[in-house]
């Protein structure tokens, strides 16, 4: 058995690290281009959002390479994600692959006995004690947490550097090293060191960065192939951000799903303009919105693939929040086009807008 | 003392220079045709022809295509469009308040209070309502792109037409073609969905107060100007270079930039014989297998663009990346 699964950020590394850990085969899809997407496009449905069509890529791609087993994300949200995973067995089944698949639902759906039967079936295939196994599932998250981590600093740390592109360097050089970990001992060891340098990053205390929060929905956000990179192109701006969403965040909100205690601030403030949960992380987006504004920051970026449709119901309620509270809030829809001349030109423009309501000056020099 | 600008956008490429009093000498439109280089060649050849051997202080580089053009030519300033355009008409008018802007491929609203931007859109996925969208429908029509808004006037009444999407809005056209109305109707119609598209889309949730200026190639419709004004219920005014306001915006700033730094990085009017070549590679580096463009010019490599790392386009830094950050 090989297992692949589909890309999200850096939810790769920690799955290397599990499967280590576990001692199962796996198979890491080549990381998202233009290649994934265009697989991806060509087999599935034109309507559907941009990150089923990447994920189809990713499955292909490591299928090619050798992998018999998919984890699937699955959900029985009220989204159009809820029927990805249904939706892409059958396209696989079709294209005529013999795969194994598993998909892995939040409990409070399936239930925790299923879940676990689901789960066993990776498991049986690891030899290791069940203490290990234990061991490495927990491995797992503190990688996803310590990356989660890494790269918060390293983004709300650029606007503040005195060295221009330091940051990023240091984030581009734990990924690539992470990936060439052999043991979850050694890539957790790793992440530790890294997270200790990203505190020695030389900065200029004075400078007063741009702040500018990363909402929208969660996989165009998480996955920078799909925003064109968006995080790293504000760090080469100099500005300073910051995103809520993340897979760690996920988890813990998943995890404490049952116990209606999740996410309580982000409830709290969307409840003025969406009381309801209305699917995917609309809610989110909208109380994220809320809060970053009440945290000093200059604005807020929504990201969203085209036809989201929670997305489209948080971006006609943004306006709003932006006028109630003077605060500037650019919605940017993310499809297939790779060619990011039209992004830059937004991010750019906005990025001039807030400095000058900023400076009262008329263009950032 | 000449301050020169530079807006390569998806359909044209337009030059202006300036002189020290921001007064507008020259303009040149150019069709870009997909081949900014050669756009900018031929519109520095003109320049070249008619100006040689002048002193022009500050160059700026503005339009989609403003990368490219700013390796060219070592543009001073490097700045997008919507700055661009708010700059130009804050020296055109100080008390202008609201920008419509309709290009070629892209159309936006932008909002000034107070002498600064305080807000903006731009369409995001969708094209409908923009001039690609009437050049098209024009060449359909057989009616030159200028008459086309002539035509508009000439109707008393206007024939529904959906402006939801490009492709249907022409359907919808043929349609009501081949039951008989006729051309300036449709073409008025065409004009008053075109509206309603821009005050849903771009404008939702935008105050659009006077005075709005209306800019951008679409401004010499006037087919559209008057649809507009009938939808908003008051005048817009359409500034005398209407169609240069993001070159003319970008020389202002690279004006500005210059008198700050002291010198200019401009390469001169030659440019027009330099022979250019681009090409393009997907780098091996690493798993991200960037598509990276490399331009020589006489043989002699000036700019990298595409790679997201730097490995390339850091090997020449381009004193306008600099400004940038």
């Amino acid at each position: 058995m090989k297992i692949t699964f589909p890309h999200m950020g850096n939810i790769y590394l920690a799955a290397k690290a599990l499967f280590d850990g576990l001692g199962v085969e796996y198979i890491i899809p080549p990381q998202n281009s233009k290649k994934a997407l265009e697989i991806g496009s060509l087999y599935s449905p034109e309507e559907i959002c941009l990150p089923f069509k990447i994920m189809i890529g990713n499955y292909i791609q490591a299928i090619e390479k050798g992998a018999d087993t998919i984890i699937l994300p699955g959900s029985c949200g009220p989204c159009r994600f809820g029927e990805y995973c249904e939706m892409q067995i059958m396209l696989l089944k079709r294209l005529g692959y013999n795969l194994d698949f598993i998909v892995i639902d939040a409990p409070t759906d399936i239930g925790i006995r299923e879940l676990y039967r689901r789960l066993n079936k990776i498991s049986s295939k690891s030899n290791k004690s069940i203490n290990t196994k234990m061991k490495s599932i927990f491995d797992a998250i503190k990688v996803m947490n310590l990356i989660d981590e890494i790269e918060a600093s390293v983004h709300n740390f650029a606007g503040h550097e005195k060295i221009s592109g330091e940051c990023k360097s240091i984030l581009n050089n734990c990924k690539k090293d992470a990936l060439n970990c052999n043991s979850p001992k050694e890539m957790i060891d790793l992440l530790m060191n890294y997270k200790e340098k990203t505190n020695h990053i030389s900065l200029n205390i004075n400078r007063n960065p741009l702040k500018i929060a990363i909402i929208g929905e969660i996989y165009t956000v998480i996955e920078p192939f799909a925003n064109l990179y968006i995080e790293d192109k504000l760090m080469d701006f100099g500005v300073s951000t910051k995103r809520m969403l993340t897979p760690s965040w996920w988890v813990k909100n998943t995890a404490l799903l049952p116990t209606k205690l999740n996410s309580l601030n982000i409830k709290k403030s969307s409840k003025k303009y969406l009381s309801l949960n209305i699917g995917g992380h609309a809610r989110e987006c909208i109380g994220e919105a809320v809060l970053v504004e009440s945290d000093d920051f200059d604005g807020a970026i929504q990201i969203f693939p085209m036809g989201c449709m929670p997305e489209i119901v948080s971006k006609s309620i943004l306006p709003k929040i932006s006028k109630d509270k003077d605060f500037p809030i650019m919605s940017l829809v993310v499809d297939e086009m790779t060619g990011d001349a039209g992004y830059v030109t937004r991010i750019e423009a906005f990025i001039d807008l807030l400095e000058r309501r900023r400076n009262n000056v008329l263009f950032r020099s | 003392m000449y301050y020169l600008g530079v807006d390569v956008g998806s359909v044209s490429t337009d030059l202006v220079l300036l002189d020290k009093k921001m007064n507008v000498i020259e303009k040149i439109y150019l069709r870009t045709r997909g081949k900014p280089i050669n756009a900018i060649q031929d519109g520095f050849r003109l320049l070249k022809s008619k100006y040689d051997g002048i002193e022009i202080n500050a160059v700026g580089a503005t339009g989609s295509g403003r990368q490219i053009a700013s390796t060219l030519i070592g543009a001073d300033a490097v700045k997008n469009e919507i700055t661009a355009h708010a700059i130009a008409s804050l020296e055109v008018n100080k008390d202008v308040r609201t920008i419509i802007e309709i290009g070629g491929q892209d159309s936006k609203i932008i909002i000034i209070r107070n002498g600064i931007v305080c807000d903006f859109a731009m369409n995001t996925v969708c094209a409908a309502g923009t001039g690609s969208f009437l050049d098209r429908q024009a060449e359909r029509l057989d009616i030159p792109i200028e008459e086309f808004g002539e035509y508009a006037l000439k109707a008393s009444t206007s024939v529904r037409i959906a402006g939801r999407c490009a492709v249907f809005a022409e359907s919808d056209m043929i349609h009501k073609q081949s039951l008989g109305y006729n051309d300036s109707e449709i073409i008025r119609g065409l004009c008053d969905a075109l509206v309603r598209n821009y005050i849903n889309n771009i404008g939702k949730g935008k105050e659009i107060v006077p005075k709005v200026f209306f800019q951008g190639g679409v401004a010499a419709n006037i087919g559209m100007k008057n649809a507009f004004e009938q939808a908003l219920g008051f005048e817009m005014f359409i500034p005398e270079h209407y169609n240069m306001m993001g070159a003319i915006g970008v020389a202002i700033i690279a004006k500005e930039i210059v008198e700050k730094k002291g010198n200019t990085n401009f390469k001169g009017l030659n440019l027009a014989e330099s022979k250019f070549i681009t090409k393009s590679f997907d780098c091996e580096g690493c798993t991200n297998q960037c598509e990276v463009v490399k331009i020589t010019e006489n043989n002699s490599t000036i700019g990298y663009f595409g790679d997201r790392c730097g490995k390339w386009c850091n090997k020449l830094i381009i004193p306008s990346k600099k400004l940038l950050a």
